[in-house]
This record gives structure tokens, sequence and C-alpha cells, in this order.
């Protein structure tokens, strides 16, 4: 791990770079060579001068170095948003500390939003992924959820689609523990109340490629977030198969965005998009190719975003994203 | 000029061997040859064919061009999947004495009346006339300004007959001293709601080869369109088909999009609507103002709309169904 040098290393360096790297050996007293673990801290406020002193000072007392820091002031617009990367003892700044200590500062400033996260305590993100047909995505999702890559709990799987049992991703699922359930939706009856009862105990959602719409019903009784896969660069080629949209519309770039779902149709707040170019020679075969491309990188680096708390609402429809 | 050896140029040897003989004469013993029956000088053509598909149009083409002693140097063929349609563009070099002018102009017509060619364009860039072009605008000139200094650099291959635009500029500012310097007339057309003056456009860019709408935020009517009868291209500053209309970078700065982008794209009677010829993005995040949003878009505009005019004037650009284009 780099560690660029804080006002404060000093008395860090003292005790951990020498001692802890150093002399690694020598000292079996955990007092002298602590274990530094990163947490994370986003702050979304009113604007004020001297939150920026307040946060980092709060880290700094607590014998935690910085490691990154975002600040964004809009113009205009008396919001605040932030976003510190620390490391820090949690011997000598224990986890419920933590968010006692940012929370004070939350109420000082009447925080819209004040969030900490230390990995590698805090439970993983669970998260249920729904999906149609199309499973590119979900194959994406759950090979790097396999490697290690996308750092969440999949609490199961829900699909309107059949999946027979002998399908890769049917024994993928099983293999790993990880429920599918088939939940049939009709034009009349989208069997939301059940959805949502398999859902409600996860911190968000993930559509890779569920082409049902969710109803503002669904939406308000989930209450957490819902992001989507659209295979389409929005607001163009809103709804169904924007792929063969594009096509027809002769563009020469394609491309996916990732975005908050809210009760309109592929309007919500985007998170990310990602274009590839396309020509003549491209037939409606080689758009999808390069359409589920695209969905796959997009939708993983919303979702890594969305986790690493890079992700804040801005406005009415728009992201900030760290 | 690096020479890439075509399928085609496999001519008989006695050919090939009596190409290098005389050029390589010229290259190697320039002093001592003054008869320029031996040292021939090669120049460029571009050679664009569109018809229905069948077999033998390549080899008809390309022989045509190597029974005239020219050597293709580069050959794009684009036939869709499903669609009974052949394109075909070719680069080649060839020695006018050999091949004269008005003769490559009749032997590519027989082979176009042939296979009941939509298209059959040849193109010598150095000795046909620059494609003759008006460029219109309204209050933004920072496209303007773009092309008149590429043009000036010899970068865009025209000749700008006009500037025409609804708004009126001083005679002290960068653009009407440049134009003036340079014997470009410039045009002040007001439009109103009611008027959109479009006879007295006609009228002054009617011997125009096609016209450029750089940052012009009139519409011109399906008449308008009818009765020129050329080409028109438009640099719009948004990813069509998103944000058509007016002021596509606030609508695209309010919708909160991860990337802003440019069209360049042939003008129909719908706004905004016509076949696309280049695309191009930049990302935004944020931290980008309207601002920048706008210094972002303006640059994009910039270079998309000098993509697509030399596309245009180097033939690379055919129609291709009813609303899409090959761009070779």
């Amino acid at each position: 791990m780099i560690r660029r040098i804080s006002l404060r290393a000093s008395g860090f360096a003292k005790n951990s770079f020498l001692k802890s790297s150093r002399f690694h050996g020598e000292s079996l007293d955990s007092s002298v060579s602590p274990v530094l673990i990163p947490g994370v801290h986003v702050f979304h406020c009113q604007d004020a001068v001297g939150i920026v002193a307040k946060l980092s000072d709060c880290i700094a007392a607590k014998g935690g170095n910085i490691l990154g820091y975002d600040v964004f002031v809009p113009e205009n617009n008396n919001v605040f948003y932030s976003r510190s990367e620390f490391i820090f003892d949690p011997v000598k700044w224990p986890r419920n500390q933590v968010d006692e200590d940012f929370q004070t500062i939350a109420q000082t400033y009447d925080a819209l939003n004040s969030v900490v996260r230390v990995p590698s305590i805090d439970p993983k993100y669970k998260i249920a992924l729904l999906l149609s047909k199309q499973d590119h995505c979900l194959v994406e999702m759950l090979h790097k959820w396999q490697d290690g890559k996308l750092p969440v709990d999949i609490t199961c799987v829900i699909s309107n689609h059949e999946r027979a049992s002998n399908t890769h991703i049917m024994r993928f699922l099983e293999r790993h523990g990880i429920p599918y359930h088939y939940v049939s939706t009709t034009k009349d009856n989208k069997r939301e109340d059940e959805i949502l009862e398999l859902v409600k105990d996860t911190d968000f959602l993930v559509l890779a490629r569920y082409m049902q719409i969710l109803a503002g019903n669904f939406l308000k009784g989930y209450g957490k977030d819902v992001i989507n896969i659209h295979h389409g660069l929005l607001p163009s080629f809103k709804g169904g198969n924007p792929a063969k949209q594009a096509f027809d519309a002769g563009v020469k770039l394609i491309g996916a965005t990732s975005h908050f779902v809210t009760e309109e149709l592929d309007s919500g707040p985007i998170i990310e998009q990602m274009v590839e170019s396309v020509s003549h020679r491209d037939n409606l075969r080689s758009f999808v190719q390069k359409s589920e491309d695209l969905e796959k990188k997009c939708l993983t680096k919303a979702i890594k975003s969305y986790c690493e708390l890079r992700v804040l609402p801005y406005g009415t429809n728009k992201t900030v994203v760290f």
C-alpha cells in the first residue's frame, strides 16, 4: 500500500514505519505494530467554511491517516460533497467510535448524508440480481464475484425466464449456494410483492438486463437503490431493443448506460456511460456484440463505484461520481 | 509515395517492367532525360461506385484502371448482408497522358451504365476544380473560424464562395478582416419568424457544390432543400438522436450524462434527423459546469465538422439505406 506522508506522519512513522516494517520480528506487542485498515467516508451537506478542517481533524485526532481526499462544491450551489480514504488503527479508533465521531460532525452540519465504511470489518453489501432472458451481464458479474473483484454478497438471482438446471448459470449458482427464483410475469401481474419479499433484506438491487418495469409502488416499498444497465447511450434509444434502434438510426457510436432506477423508464440519474465506434461494416449482430461488451463493463464499473461509496446524488437527476 | 502492390498490379509482365523502367529512370537519373514521355508524372485519382450487386464488378473496375496503366493503391469494397447493393472506392495513380481526363470519365461511365450504377463518381484532385462551398452560420463562429483557418492552411481542399449569416458582424472583427483579406464575400441576411429569406440564400448559393451549416440555427425548409438539390452538411452539438433542437449542451448538462458529443449529418426536412456522417464524444463529470460542457462541445464540433467535410470531399461518404451512410 502506497502511503502518502501526512502532516502527522512523524508520530505514525516512528511507531509503524520503523518498528513494524523494519523490526517486524522483534516485537510481539501489537500496540507497537498496529495493523492499519482502510476506511472510506463520504459526506454531503450544505456548504460552509470549515467542513474539511473538521472532518480531517476528526480522522487525525484518532491517529487516522488520510490517503486520498476528494472535495466537490458545485458553482452556484450551496452544497458540499467529500469522500475521504484513510487508514487507521481499529484499536485506537474502534469501529463504533468511528460511527459516533462522524455522526457528531454530520449533526453539526445537518448533513444530508454521512456514510462511513470499513471494508475489512463491515459486512459486504447484500445484493439481488434480476434478469430476463439475456444473461451475459449476469455471467460477467458472477465470474467477477467469484474472482473476488465484485465485493458483494449475492443473496439470490431472480428471473422471469426459466432456466434448465444443466445450464452454466444454474450449475454455477448451485455450486455457490445462491438460490435462483423463477418469477414469471404477465402483462397484468408483475408479481412485485413476491419479488419484494425475496429482496427486502438486500442493500441494493441490480437489474442485469431485467426487462420488466418496476412500478413506483415497488420502488417505494423497497426503499433502497436499484441500479440498471441500459444497452444504449441514454437519453437516446430508451425502451426495448436499443441496439436495433441504434442500428436503424445509422449512428456511428453506440453505448451503454448504467443508472439508478426511477418510476420513469430509463430516466434515472446516470452513473456511468461507455461508447464504442460502429460503422457501415457493422451489422446488427456486431452492434449487439459490441453493445453486450459495453454493458458488462459499464455495469461492473457502476456497481464497483457504488460499493466504494463513490456515487452520490446531485441535484434532481444527476450524480457525483468520485 | 508508398505504393501498395495491389492484386491487379500483376499486369502483364511487360507493362509492369515498362513502368519501372521509366519511373525508375526518372528518379535515379533525373538530370539525364528531358523527354517527359520517359518520366511520366503520375497523379492520383479516386473513383466511387454504387450499384446493385453482381459477380464481376471489381474485376471490371480494376481492369478498366489497369488497362490504361493506372495503378490501384487502395481499394475498399463493401457489400452489406442481405442487401443486394455494392459499394467500392478506389484510389489509384495514373498517367494523364496515357489516360486523359475526359477518357477516364467515359470509361467509368460505360461501366456505370453496364451495372446500372446508382452512383459513379471519379475525381482527380490535381486536375478537377475544388468543391465550391458556401458556409452558413448564425452567432457562434468557432466552427467557421476553424474552417477558415484550415482552409488557409490548405487542409480544407475547397473553394469558399461566400459566407452567409443571419447575424451582422462589424468590419473590424477577426472574421470580417479575414474574409476581406481573402476576397470572400460575407452576406448578412437577417431572418424573421415569417421570412427565412430562402430565395435570397438560394440565389447566393446556387452555383456551389454543397453547403456547410457551421452553427446556422435556422431551419432550412423542404422547398429550399429541393430547389438547391445538392448536399447540405450540418454540425449538431449533441450526440444525435439525443438532444435534438436548441441548446443541446444545456439539455445534456441538465440530463446528467457522463458523455457529451457532436454529430455531423446531412440535412433533411426533419430537424437534426438526416443521415449521420461522423460522431465524436468526450467525457464529462460532476466537475464540469455548463461553461466547460460548452467548451468541450465546441472543441468536438470543430473536429467533427472538419472530419465530415474532408471525408465528403474525398468521396468517402455514400448514402446507405434510407437513413444511413457508408463512410470509407
